[in-house]
């Protein structure tokens, strides 16, 4: 706590020393009566040791939302987002990402979750101007080894993917350079990942971007079914964790999740998120849907769309709540070089058989 | 003016000295000039004139007290009903809450994520806004973040949209003029953002709360969305939060009575099991429950939105349907019409979308 810099008479700071508070916290913890008792200092004076600490310990005074969409305030408002390289999806996102916060993407198994996320690592890498961050991506697996093959076929296909960009500019990026990739065997091993190594490589700027695949697998395996209540500490622990990497670095996370199948009807005691005749839901329950920025569900249709006389299983992206998104949702395939969302008006994309 | 002086806030050794030099209580002191005092007491000179300082500083609020004639409660009715309150566009919810968000208490509103409490509180950061001459406040507001959800392109929409409704209702040359300033940058330039990482950063903005509001008169709302995020984790301690969110809520109560202000807060939904069955219940514990004036849950019934006012010391317990569209807080689709004698901004032309619900596209 360093004492000079607030701005009080010697005499109150040393009323408050002597009162053995060591910290900004440990004062601003304490009400005024009870300061003014340990103190013995006069309710003027207290309130004026509060204000002062409190103005040490506030980051940044209150700007206004227009400072904010002008762009005034990066660290508030980055003004762009991280694109999904297909600007299909990038609409129903509203140009992509929140470079701040917490996004989920959950599914079943074989919906197509880990493409995405692959995608995002090579996306990343691209200048701002194209949609990316400059910058790496961590990639932390909990489920199957990482998809190394799938990710060198994404590489060669990038100039596929964007054909918007200059060849020079793809073929200038080491995409498997800057993708660290992280196995976590069981909650420890992701505690330790994530706050020792993830924040030193956040720190040295060579990444922005951190995907956990996923978040569930850990979480679920882990715990019994009657201990709700620790699975829910450790869940909102690691979540801080991550929250905190995400507003202090300006890195997009994204967390992979699972879902549970929905066995009974409507239950008052388990929030459905308006998903009505869902079989499924993003599991881990409410306490982790409440860390949770942006939620998207992605769900694997029956039929199929075809591309240039290629063919893939449709996937249908829905926005499940974002604070600046309306619930709507997009037709999207996975191809070779990647996925790829299907516009509404391509009638002859459309799948046969519905979800 | 009763005080003793070892009841004093002062240091033992100078309460020893005032009692050997003969005042027993702190009127003796009040009419003393400090080298009076001083040479009476035999303290220096800078410690005379600290001691009528903190004498000074005591008093005066006894003073004030005794100063301020009673109230009557006719006077609080005419004073309440002077206060006003905030629309929120859903003429449903309105109506439930006897005109909108009232100015002058702290309302709660709790939900689950993704039912649409941070899209009201935007709703309520605009619509405070409102120029007197259309039933608005005209006021600006503080808008504290401790999720990171603030995202201002979405308040930038609905500060479009309540232009737009304006322009719609402007009917004399006072409310056309009103207008002219009226415009998008004016209500962003309007709206204040702090962001809070933590509980502490949250406890330190509301110790700064009465410089930032003196400092800015025209704040009419103080939004804090939400209060549960910082509070819900890495507390081994649960006495020990009971205790901060207790001096939080008083302390937010006393500022909405003396700047004359609306203060909205939100809450997370938790699962309670009792009796083998679950439920979902607002967040932070049960004394939690009864720190707010007025307590609105938002909750999903299939695909329907509800708000349900679950406790007012004024209003009678409703549930409404509200929808949340392209333009912000609105009326369901199916909701009756308002009648014609409400106030001009729920009109009966309240809901203006003619774009199609966005949950029918998907």
């Amino acid at each position: 706590m360093e004492w000079e810099q607030l701005d009080l008479n010697p005499r109150i700071i040393a009323a408050v020393k002597k009162a053995n508070f060591r910290s900004a916290k440990e004062i601003l913890c304490v009400s005024g009566p009870d300061l003014q008792r340990l103190t013995r200092l006069s309710k003027t004076d207290v309130q004026r040791v509060h204000c002062s600490v409190a103005a040490v310990v506030r980051k940044s005074k209150p700007v206004t939302a227009l400072q904010l969409i002008r762009g005034e305030c990066p660290v508030l408002e980055a003004g762009h987002r991280l694109s999904f390289a297909c600007p299909v999806l990038d609409g129903l996102m509203r140009g992509g990402l929140p470079i701040r916060g917490i996004t989920e993407l959950a599914g079943e198994s074989a919906a197509g979750k880990t493409q995405f996320c692959l995608q995002l690592c090579l996306s990343v890498q691209y200048p701002q101007e194209n949609g990316g961050l400059n910058s790496g991506a961590v990639y932390i697996c909990t489920e199957d080894s990482f998809p190394i093959k799938r990710l060198r076929q994404l590489i060669t296909q990038q100039p596929q993917l964007r054909p918007d960009l200059p060849p020079a500019l793809i073929r200038s990026r080491r995409f498997s350079d800057n993708i660290y990739i992280e196995h976590a065997v069981d909650l420890e091993a992701l505690q330790a990942c994530v706050s020792q190594r993830v924040p030193v490589l956040l720190k040295r700027g060579l990444v922005r971007l951190l995907v956990v695949d996923s978040v569930a697998a850990l979480f679920r395996s882990e715990f019994q079914a009657d201990e709700a209540v620790q699975r829910s500490r450790h869940l909102l622990a690691f979540s801080n964790i991550l929250h905190h990497l995400s507003h202090e670095y300006g890195a997009p996370v994204v967390c992979v999740n699972q879902v549970t199948d929905v066995v009974d009807g409507p239950n008052p005691g388990r929030c459905d998120y308006g998903l009505v005749g869902s079989k499924v839901l993003p599991a881990l329950g409410i306490a982790w849907a409440n860390q949770v920025m942006v939620r998207l569900m992605l769900r694997r249709l029956a039929g199929q769309v075809q591309s240039d006389s290629r063919s893939s299983a449709p996937r249908k992206l829905e926005v499940v709540f974002a604070p600046h998104l309306p619930r709507a949702s997009c037709l999207c395939g996975v191809w070779e070089e990647g996925v790829r969302g299907i516009p509404d008006d391509n009638s002859d994309l459309q799948p046969q058989g519905s979800s | 003016m009763h005080r003793t002086v070892p009841s004093l806030p002062l240091a033992p050794s100078m309460k020893v000295k005032l009692i050997n030099a003969g005042f027993q209580v702190a009127s003796d002191l009040t009419d003393m000039r400090p080298l009076q005092l001083c040479k009476e007491a035999g303290i220096s000179q800078e410690e005379a004139v600290e001691v009528l300082q903190v004498l000074r500083d005591d008093g005066q609020p006894h003073q004030q007290r005794a100063a301020t004639e009673s109230l009557t409660a006719l006077d609080l009715l005419h004073q309440e009903q002077a206060l006003g309150s905030i629309v929120t566009f859903c003429s449903a919810l309105d109506d439930a809450l006897g005109g909108g968000v009232p100015v002058g208490k702290t309302t709660e509103i709790c939900g689950s994520p993704g039912v649409g409490k941070t899209q009201l509180c935007m709703q309520l950061a605009v619509d405070v806004q409102i120029p007197v001459c259309f039933g608005g406040l005209g006021g600006k507001a503080l808008y504290i973040d401790t999720e990171g959800s603030f995202l201002v392109q979405r308040v930038a929409d609905m500060a479009e949209a309540a232009v737009q409704h304006c322009t719609l209702l402007a009917e004399d040359t006072e409310q056309r003029q009103a207008l002219e300033e009226l415009t998008v940058e004016k209500i962003l330039s309007n709206l204040f953002l702090v962001r809070c990482h933590d509980y502490v950063e949250l406890l330190a903005e509301v110790y700064l709360l009465p410089d930032f509001l003196s400092e800015h008169p025209e704040v009419r709302l103080v939004v804090i969305d939400s209060i549960a995020f910082p509070f819900r984790h890495d507390f081994e301690d649960l006495s020990q939060r009971t205790r901060l969110l207790n001096g939080l809520a008083q302390q937010l109560i006393q500022l909405a009575t003396q700047h004359s202000l609306a203060v909205v807060l939100t809450n997370q939904m938790t699962t309670r099991v009792s009796n083998g069955q679950s439920k979902l219940v607002p967040a932070l514990g049960e004394s939690w429950g009864h720190a707010a004036t007025q307590r609105l849950i938002l909750h999903w019934e299939g695909l329907r939105r509800l708000a349900s006012l679950y406790k007012s010391p004024s209003q009678m317990e409703a549930t409404i349907q509200y929808q949340i569209t392209v333009q912000g807080f609105r009326d369901a689709p199916d909701e009756p019409r308002t009648t014609p004698d409400s106030s001009a901004v729920s009109s009966p032309s309240g809901n203006h979308s003619k774009r199609p619900r966005m949950e029918d596209l998907s």
